[in-house]
């Protein structure tokens, strides 16, 4: 069982050592590429939206009767024979599943696959109980010979190769075993059918608890659950209290998602019903003892919670891991403590404490990608997010987290700071747009890419020269600038204004507007970030816009998705606030979708152009077709691999995590560099920032900028 | 053909397709005496089934695949056969030298040649059999076969889950029903590298008859 690290240097030195390791790293690429794609073909026959919806709905209401289901499957299991028992938490479980082991004699287990399981320790307990415990799954059984936790939800041995597990297979076995997969595998088959035969009890465990009939179901590829609950004289089945489900129905809806969502399968080889205990030659009466442990560890009380009751909608398919880009690159041993993944962030936190989760629950890029594909539709970011700030309400700031939050409360401050900057880089710069010469001491790890430097005057003080009056404007909109825009990239800002100002629209700018707030959030600064989001509905809530227009993706995305919430309990603003989100509209969708911008309205330049889908922009605002399209029109677009995953700055992430966000840069900057493009556009200052610093970086001979730089250049007049 | 017979027709087709996408092989067939005829021929013609565990007083064979002792007399397990079809089977597999057995199958548990079951229906969107393993030999006859035969009656086959959703409940509620099982394609894994591997713990090959009514 791998350890949870506690500080985060210490976390830093682990990731270190796995970005080291290229065969993880070699097959956890192969892995993210394949899954993407094997996942888009087979949902294609079905509703993947509509189907994620049910699965939401249905959990979300389950979750609400969790004791009233609680109480009607007990009583239809036991009226068929089943005792059912409920564990407040692991001592508990563990104690109970000891002792029915200890009352029934047994001296050998075997058991299926169950995170539940793995929640508890339970393997370590029985064992230290004098009981002999063999995993029978596949991959459970090669990382308990190797005395390791799983790395993945589903493939828990995903990490290893095929050498190492032969030289684990020759220790278990004392014969030299062929490293060929096939025969491999062969040998789980030879050597575990003793261990089925041999067996006293088996330990399943519980994909779906049904109510209405007092089912439990187990859904297994290989088989091995129902040698588990046929074998051995006893079954325990061990299952969270969120498994309950009130019909077949909902379980039935589930499994049209969770093996396409876990493996890209359209049914997971083995789906077992087991209502009641049946027959059993292996007891002289015939009859299986059959025992149900259900177990609570925290599942009651969030079950009461309004926002992390969401958590139930996991079907535990490991999806959330499988799209992680930081997943992808340090492995489920770097991304969880027992649940990997996003969605085990958060279940360490609960399940396991905080002291377990504080440091893990930082390593979230926040690029939305488990979003985009949960099974329950789960919003694991926000999750994280919210976890970090409880973290600083129960634990405090760290240092940097408290500066930043005490500077940011104060408009004036922070941008008078900001402006400060511009003089206090000079030495640095060598007059251009990166820093160049910070003094290797302030960049430590960061150094892979060029740090862009404040521009000589920001976009509020260049604003008075460029504000045009338009009595006949078409639209009347407003710029939400954001900072990056305001004090490092005005240019960009300004190109919008030539685009828009040349197609009738008249663009306001409100001067009392500061940042957006999400990078208070990534750092868990809650109360600032929910100050700074008042702040900045005042400040556009003085005239009336037709759009408030925001060049920078990711406070688009804070903007129109999380302010109604953070804002949910300043009933003064209420009105205000839903008609600013609604207002929010990046700049790609308004100038295709509103003003209806198209290649007539360029002077087409014939230059390659590629693109780099924005997290917060593809993910966050759903916004696929009008970047492109756009370039299309003003350019010739050059498609790139793995448009749409992160660039790896997740505003502080990079500065939390410059090790992976380095690496996930390294991948991007690989995949644009095949495209052979002169030109990479992208929707967001941030991503900017990461890219046009690491192509500097790297003399890669490419322009980076924003949307709105291309379309001004070849706009028209 | 009528619209009805069209229907059917497409379900059928999607089931082979989905069910051929795992890994099973589909045959279909007239009627349950060529399906039984089936059975045989396919004991007969694959290598003997390798012991696994130890089984006292049982012949042995030369090594099989995996380096384990091999069964002299081969053995079909047919639960699930109604007494006319399991003395058609047992009359047949005689004749081949072969054991033929309907109960007692933990006997075996270490290794046996071919299981033979009824499917209660079949789902076609992931070629899916769905089994009534309400008796140990039942669940026995899909686990500890080297290959599965399924015989499934083409008009049971529905599109979906959903679709089925009510028989399965129905099926669950009937008095003694404690294990139901839906089945699609051999025992598989990919816990090694990503790599597809069939028969890890149950069968090596899911064979499904589809039959006429």
């Amino acid at each position: 069982m791998q350890e949870a690290p506690t500080t985060l240097s210490e976390y830093r030195k682990q990731i270190d050592s796995a970005l080291q390791d290229e065969f993880l790293r070699r097959t956890l690429d192969t892995f993210a590429v394949a899954y993407r794609a094997n996942r888009e073909t087979i949902f294609k026959e079905v509703d993947e939206r509509a189907l994620i919806n049910q699965i939401a709905e249905a959990r979300d209401k389950a979750c609400k009767r969790m004791e009233e289901l609680y109480a009607q499957f007990r009583e239809q299991a036991e009226k068929r024979g089943v005792r059912v028992h409920r564990a407040r938490d692991a001592a508990e479980a563990n104690g109970i599943i000891a002792r029915i082991a200890r009352d029934n004699n047994v001296r050998r287990i075997v058991k299926s696959k169950s995170m539940t399981a793995e929640e508890i320790h339970l393997n370590d307990h029985l064992i230290a109980d004098n009981l002999i415990v063999d995993e029978t799954d596949l991959g459970e059984w090669i990382i308990q010979l190797r005395h390791e936790g799983p790395s993945h939800m589903v493939m828990p041995a995903i990490h290893l190769s095929r050498y190492q597990v032969a030289d684990d297979f020759t220790k278990a076995t004392g014969v030299k075993q062929d490293t060929d997969i096939q025969k491999l595998v062969k040998v789980a088959r030879v050597q575990l059918r003793r261990k089925f035969i041999q067996a006293d009890m088996g330990i399943s465990g519980c994909n779906f608890a049904v109510a209405e009939n007092g089912a439990i179901s187990t859904v297994t590829n290989e088989g091995n659950a129902r040698m588990v609950t046929t074998l051995p004289r006893v079954h325990v089945a061990v299952a969270g209290l969120d498994k309950l489900t009130p019909t077949l129905d909902e379980a039935l809806t589930a499994l049209l998602v969770l093996p396409r969502n876990a493996t890209a399968q359209r049914l997971t080889t083995y789906v077992s019903w087991i209502r009641g205990a049946g027959p059993c030659a292996a007891n002289p009466d015939d009859k299986k003892i059959l025992h149900v442990v259900f177990l609570d560890n925290g599942r009651t009380e969030i079950a009461k919670d309004p926002l992390f009751s969401q958590i139930f909608r996991c079907v535990r398919c490991g999806a959330c891991a499988n799209v992680c880009p930081v997943y992808r690159l340090v492995g489920g041993h770097k991304m969880g403590y027992v649940y990997i993944g996003a969605i085990g962030l958060i279940l360490t936190y609960f399940f396991h404490g905080k002291d377990k989760a504080k440091v893990l629950c930082q390593n979230c890029v926040g690029c939305e990608a488990c979003k985009s594909v949960c099974a329950g539709g789960i919003d694991l970011p926000l999750l994280i997010r919210e976890i970090r700030s409880r973290l600083t309400d129960e634990q405090g700031s760290d240092a940097q987290a408290a500066l930043l939050a005490s500077v940011m409360k104060n408009r004036t401050l922070f941008h008078s700071l900001l402006k400060f900057a511009k003089y206090a880089q000079k030495p640095f710069t060598g007059g251009t747009q990166f820093q160049r010469h910070l003094p290797a001491m302030f960049l430590g790890r960061h150094g892979f890419k060029a740090l862009p430097a404040i521009a000589g005057k920001s976009f509020r003080d260049r604003w008075p020269e460029l504000e045009r009056k338009m009595p006949e404007a078409k639209f009347k909109v407003a710029f939400f600038s954001g900072c990056a825009q305001d004090f490092v990239y005005p240019e960009q800002l300004e190109d919008a204004v030539k685009v828009l100002a040349a197609k009738g629209v008249e663009v306001d700018f409100p001067f009392e507007q500061t940042c957006c707030g999400l990078p208070l959030e990534m750092m868990g600064q809650r109360k600032t970030s929910v100050d700074v989001a008042a702040q900045n509905v005042r400040a556009f809530s003085h005239k009336r816009y037709d759009a408030v227009i925001t060049l920078c993706a990711s406070c688009a995305s804070h903007l129109k998705h999380n302010y109604q919430a953070l804002l949910s309990g300043n009933s003064a603003l209420l009105a205000q606030t839903k008609e600013f989100t609604e207002k929010i509209t990046d700049f790609s969708s308004f100038v295709y979708d509103k003003l209806g911008l198209r290649a007539e309205d360029f002077n087409n330049s014939g230059q390659k152009v590629t693109y780099h889908a924005s997290c917060h922009l593809c993910r966050g605002l759903g916004v696929k077709e009008a970047p492109r399209e756009l370039i299309r029109a003003a350019g010739v677009y050059e498609p790139c691999e793995e448009e749409d995953v992160c660039c790896g700055f997740g505003g502080t992430y990079s500065m939390k995590f410059p090790e992976i966000s380095a690496r996930l840069l390294e991948n991007k900057l690989n995949n644009i560099r095949k495209t052979g493009a002169a030109r990479l556009v992208v929707d967001c200052p941030g991503c900017v920032m990461q890219l046009r610093g690491g192509a500097e970086k790297q003399g890669i001979n490419i322009r980076v900028d924003h949307v709105a730089d291309l379309l001004a250049e070849n706009l028209k007049r | 053909m009528t619209l009805t017979d069209s229907i059917t027709r497409q379900t059928v087709e999607t089931f082979i397709a989905k069910a051929t996408a795992v890994n099973a092989v589909v045959q279909e067939l007239p009627a349950i005496p060529a399906a039984l005829q089936y059975v045989v021929d396919v004991c007969e013609s694959k290598t003997p089934a390798e012991i696994l565990a130890d089984e006292p007083g049982t012949e042995q064979g030369p090594p099989g695949p995996n380096n384990q002792p091999t069964r002299v007399k081969r053995i079909v397990a047919a639960p699930d056969l109604n007494d006319e079809e399991f003395a058609t089977l047992s009359a047949a597999c005689e004749e081949k030298g072969f054991l033929c057995i309907r109960e007692g199958l933990r006997k075996y548990v270490a290794g046996f040649d071919v299981g033979v079951s009824k499917a209660l229906l079949g789902v076609a969107a992931s070629g899916t059999c769905m089994m009534n393993t309400d008796r140990e030999d039942s669940r026995l006859a899909g686990m500890i076969s080297e290959i599965h035969i399924i015989l499934l009656r083409k008009s049971a086959i529905y599109p979906d889950l959903p679709s089925m959703a009510q028989l399965l409940r129905e099926r669950m509620n009937e008095a003694p029903a404690t294990y139901t099982t839906l089945i699609s394609g051999p025992s598989r894994t990919a816990d090694i590298e990503r790599v597809a591997a069939v028969g890890v713990h149950g069968p090596l090959e899911l064979h499904i008859i589809l039959l006429e009514d």
